[in-house]
This record gives structure tokens, C-alpha cells and sequence, in this order.
């Protein structure tokens, strides 16, 4: 590692290590006890709102997903791989994405269960941004970087517009392996809307004075379509080799 | 005389590998300029620096100037003109993964040609000009990818001329065909300078011999020598290690 990446990543690590600051600093600050989940003022006392808001969460899901892979593009095939803004970018997006998606979801969970007792979109979006985001883009630019420089070349030398070097080529060779990484991201958002469910239902029994707590089913379904989004994406990966 | 490209100083670096240390030449119209040299030289280098495609490289620097009919090619806001001036054929073929037909007609349908009848004649012209039309007339519509090595090559020859470039760099086209069709394609060359500037590189040095007005030879990133292929070729080229090179006694 030469001297300027080891700047960059000291940099990456000083932005992480403020995120970090600031939410230790509000979560020191918690003066809850009361127990309970509410959502806009009204206290959930069955698991279905919480539902509603995961359904909700579907088409943010995706419209995170796209904004991605547009980035991982942007990143790829704009920016100038010599640029600070490319190497800054890309040590920032390196280090959100080492971070496991569990780390991520307990925070939520933290933060809506114990914090503000409060459900709500921003806080889930928040979360699911930096489940699917960081990952999402790190493993689009990684395909992208492993696209064939010879075929690009040639294409660029017959005077190929960007666009269609990227449309023609870009996609057609990466697209499998993109596919494989959206549907393991998909497979890890599932995963924690499972712990996130198991979480609020425990909250939501102990709230109601109910003593007996029971794993829901939903979660259960859930943790089942992430294995099964887990082997799809797998599928994936093995045709691109053949 | 105008010369069609000049390179002024011109060093380039891969991150620590300097592959270019400073190099000046110039390349005049309608000349067939052959560059020998032994492997890790810099030809290719040289060449990629003409097209900008050498910008693709992560972690390259490039210095100096190269100017094409007078004009520095980093100011030529359009580089995808600038590219479809310049024809490149590289060393190892690369099939585009479209059909033979679709290959040669890229760059054609890129610059804006849309008229049918037109491509056909550009398709059959280029085919024909890289010795390949003959092979390939049947089965336009397989898969470029699917030829042999030697026709591959050919296929990319077709292609570099079917934008009708100004100037053609040629990398050692040669490295995958037979010696019969490389004679064909080098009778092409020779009325086709009419038309155009070509570059060659090569290791074969009799091909430069045999077809260049003049002739470069580059060492380790640098240009020992440019002269008349004749002088190149003769019993005294200015340098010493021109002559060993050329006279297969070289290290
Ligand atoms: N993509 C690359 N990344 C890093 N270094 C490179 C790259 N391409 C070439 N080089 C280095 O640049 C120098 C010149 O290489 P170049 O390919 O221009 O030589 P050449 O004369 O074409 O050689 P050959 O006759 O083997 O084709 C070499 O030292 C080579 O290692
Ligand atoms: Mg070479």
C-alpha cells in the first residue's frame, strides 16, 4: 500500500470512527422505561403494523437497489480512478461494506425498540441504506473492474460512444454477476427483517403483560426466503462461469 | 512537407513500469513507418497513446505531446472522432462478441451510417482489403468470436479499415496468420498507403524491410534511431545496436 491510499484510508477510518462517536453520544443520552412500540403517537400492540411498514419497505428496497448500481457505474466508468474524489469514494464505500449487515440491523432495532420506541420509515430507510447500499456497490464496481480492458479498448477504438460501450458490453458481460449480488443483498435484508420482527414481537408481548413469547411465524418465512435468495444467487454465479 | 503526426517528448508511465522515456518522432503522409524493437520496448504503448485508449489503464501518466495534422490530440474535445480518424489493429485479436458481420459494420453504424445498401459495400470492401471475404462470405452472420486465430486477426484488420482512419496502427498483425495470406495482406497495405498513414509494428524486421518507407527502433522505451528503411537496413545505420537488432545478434 503506497503512501496516498494509506491517507485515504486513514480518512475513510476518521469518518466511520465520528458516525460512531455521534451515536454512542445519543445513545448514552437514552431515558426510556416504558416498554412499548408506537407509531405516529399510537401504541402497536400487534405485530401487523410493524408488517405494514416492512411492506413498505419493498419499493424502497428497490429504488435503494437501482440508486447502487447507477453509483457502482458512475464510480466505474466516469470518475477518473485517479481523482481523490474516486479514491475517497471508494475507501469510504470499502469500509461501510466490511461492516455485516447485523451490525446494522441491531442498531435499528436499538433505536426503534429501545431508543425512541418509535417506528418509522426514516429510521428503517436509514437502516436498509446501509445494509444495501455500501455492499451493493462495492460488488457491482468489483464485477466491473473485472470486465475484459481488451474488448473495451477495442470497442473504444472503432470510436464506441461510452454509452454504448457500457450498454453493448459493460452490461451484457456483468449483468449475471450483478444479478447474483442484488439477490445476496435481498437474502441479507430479509435475514434482518426476520431478527427485526423476532425483536418487536418480544417487545410488543412484554408490553401487553403477555408473558408467554413465541417466535412469529412471519420470521420464520422470512429467514426461509432469504436461504432460498441465498441459493438463487448462487445460480447465478454458476452459469456466468460456464 | 506536412507531417501527418508529430510526438514531442512524449514519456509514459504505468504506475512505477516507465515504459516510454521521452520520445520524439514524426510520421508523414501516406508513409508506411515501421517500428522494430525488442519485446517490452514500448511499441504498443506508442501506438495506444495515438488512439487515447491508453487512458483506460488505471494509474497511467502520460507527457508530452502528440499532434495529429498539427493538432494536440488531448485538445481535440471529441475523442470519439478523434478515435474513428485512427484504425487499430492489436496483436491478439479481439473478437467483439458480435457476428462477422456486425463486427466490421460497429464502427460504420457508430459514426452515424445508416443506409443498408452502404454497409453491405463497406462490409465487403473491408473483408476483401484483410484477405478474409473470401472465407467468411457464407457465414456473415456467425459469431466473430467463432473464427479461427488467423481469421480473428484478419476480422480486426477489417474492422480498423472500416471507419476509413487516416492513419493505421498496425500491432504485429501478422503474429497469427499464414505466411501466403500475410503476403496478400501486405499487397494490401502497399496501395493502401495511398490512402492512408500506416504505422507497423513488428517483429518480424524483414516485414519492415519489405514494406516500410522508413523505419523506427525503439529499445527500452527509447528511440535509438529513425531513418529510410534502406539506411536502416544497410551495413552502417547510425547505431550500432540498430544494426545487431536488425542482423538478429543482439544481448
Ligand atoms: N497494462 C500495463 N500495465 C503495466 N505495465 C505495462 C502495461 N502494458 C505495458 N506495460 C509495460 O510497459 C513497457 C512497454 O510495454 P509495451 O507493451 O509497450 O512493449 P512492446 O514493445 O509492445 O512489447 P512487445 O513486443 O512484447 O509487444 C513494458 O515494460 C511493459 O511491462
Ligand atoms: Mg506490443
Amino acid at each position: 500500500m503506497n503512501r496516498s491510499n494509506l491517507l485515504y484510508n486513514v480518512i475513510a477510518i476518521v469518518i466511520l470512527a465520528l458516525v460512531l462517536f455521534m451515536f454512542w453520544n445519543f445513545a448514552a443520552s437514552t431515558s426510556y422505561v416504558e416498554g412499548k412500540i408506537t407509531s405516529g403517537g399510537v401504541v402497536i400492540d400487534t405485530l401487523s403494523t410493524i408488517y405494514g411498514y416492512l411492506y413498505g419497505m419493498i419499493p424502497i428496497c428497490c429504488v435503494l437497489i437501482l440508486f447502487s448500481l447507477a453509483v457502482a457505474f458512475y464510480l466505474e466508468e466516469w470518475l477518473s480512478h485517479r481523482s481523490w474524489q474516486y479514491r475517497i469514494i471508494e475507501r469510504i464505500i470499502a469500509i461501510f461494506a466490511c461492516i455485516p449487515s447485523l451490525v446494522y440491523g441491531l442498531f435499528c432495532a436499538y433505536f426503534i425498540v429501545v431508543k425512541s420506541q418509535q417506528i418509522s420509515y426514516l429510521t428503517l430507510t436509514i437502516a436498509v441504506f446501509f445494509i444495501v447500499v455500501p455492499v451493493t456497490i462495492r460488488t457491482t464496481q468489483q464485477v466491473i473492474q473485472k470486465v475484459d480492458l481488451s474488448v473495451r479498448e477495442a470497442a473504444y477504438a472503432l470510436g464506441a460512444k461510452r454509452m454504448r460501450v457500457i450498454a453493448d458490453h459493460v452490461i451484457p458481460n456483468t449483468f449475471p454477476m450483478i444479478l447474483t449480488g442484488i439477490f445476496t443483498t435481498i437474502s441479507r435484508v430479509l435475514a434482518i427483517a426476520a431478527l427485526f420482527i423476532v425483536i418487536c414481537g418480544w417487545k410488543i408481548t412484554e408490553s401487553n403483560s403477555k408473558h408467554s413469547f413465541d417466535i412469529p411465524n412471519n420470521a420464520i418465512v422470512l429467514l426461509s426466503s432469504a436461504l432460498l435468495f441465498s441459493v438463487i444467487s448462487c445460480l447465478f454465479e454458476k452459469k456466468k462461469s460456464l | 512537407m506536412e507531417n501527418k503526426i508529430e510526438i514531442a517528448n512524449l514519456k509514459v508511465s504505468y504506475g512505477d513500469t516507465q515504459a516510454l522515456n521521452g520520445i520524439s518522432l514524426n510520421v508523414h503522409p501516406n508513409e508506411i513507418l515501421g517500428i522494430i524493437g525488442p519485446a517490452q520496448s514500448g511499441k504498443t504503448t506508442l501506438l495506444k497513446v495515438i488512439n487515447r485508449t491508453l487512458e483506460f489503464n488505471q494509474g497511467i501518466s502520460v507527457e508530452g505531446t502528440v499532434k495529429l495534422d498539427g493538432v494536440d490530440i488531448n485538445s481535440i474535445g471529441d475523442v470519439y472522432g478523434l478515435r474513428r480518424r485512427i484504425g487499430m489493429v492489436l496483436p491478439l485479436p479481439v473478437g467483439l462478441p458480435l457476428t462477422i458481420y456486425d463486427n466490421v459494420a460497429f464502427a460504420p453504424r457508430t459514426a452515424g451510417i445508416r443506409n443498408k445498401a452502404e454497409i453491405d459495400e463497406i462490409v465487403e470492401r473491408c473483408l476483401q482489403q484483410a484477405a478474409l471475404w473470401d472465407e467468411v462470405k457464407d457465414r456473415l452472420d456467425s459469431l466473430g468470436t467463432k473464427l479461427s486465430g488467423g481469421q480473428q486477426q484478419r476480422l480486426t484488420i477489417a474492422r480498423a479499415l472500416s471507419h476509413q482512419p487516416e492513419v493505421l496502427c498496425l500491432d504485429e498483425f501478422s503474429i497469427a496468420v499464414d505466411p501466403i495470406t500475410t503476403m496478400r495482406i501486405e499487397d494490401v497495405l502497399k496501395t493502401l498507403k495511398n490512402e492512408m498513414t500506416i504505422l507497423l509494428v513488428t517483429n518480424l524486421v524483414q516485414q519492415a524491410k519489405r514494406l516500410a518507407n522508413r523505419t523506427a527502433f525503439m529499445l527500452n522505451g527509447d528511440l535509438i534511431e529513425i531513418d529510410e528503411t534502406d539506411v536502416i537496413f544497410s551495413d552502417n545505420p547510425s547505431n550500432r545496436s540498430t544494426y545487431d537488432y536488425v542482423n538478429g545478434n543482439f544481448g
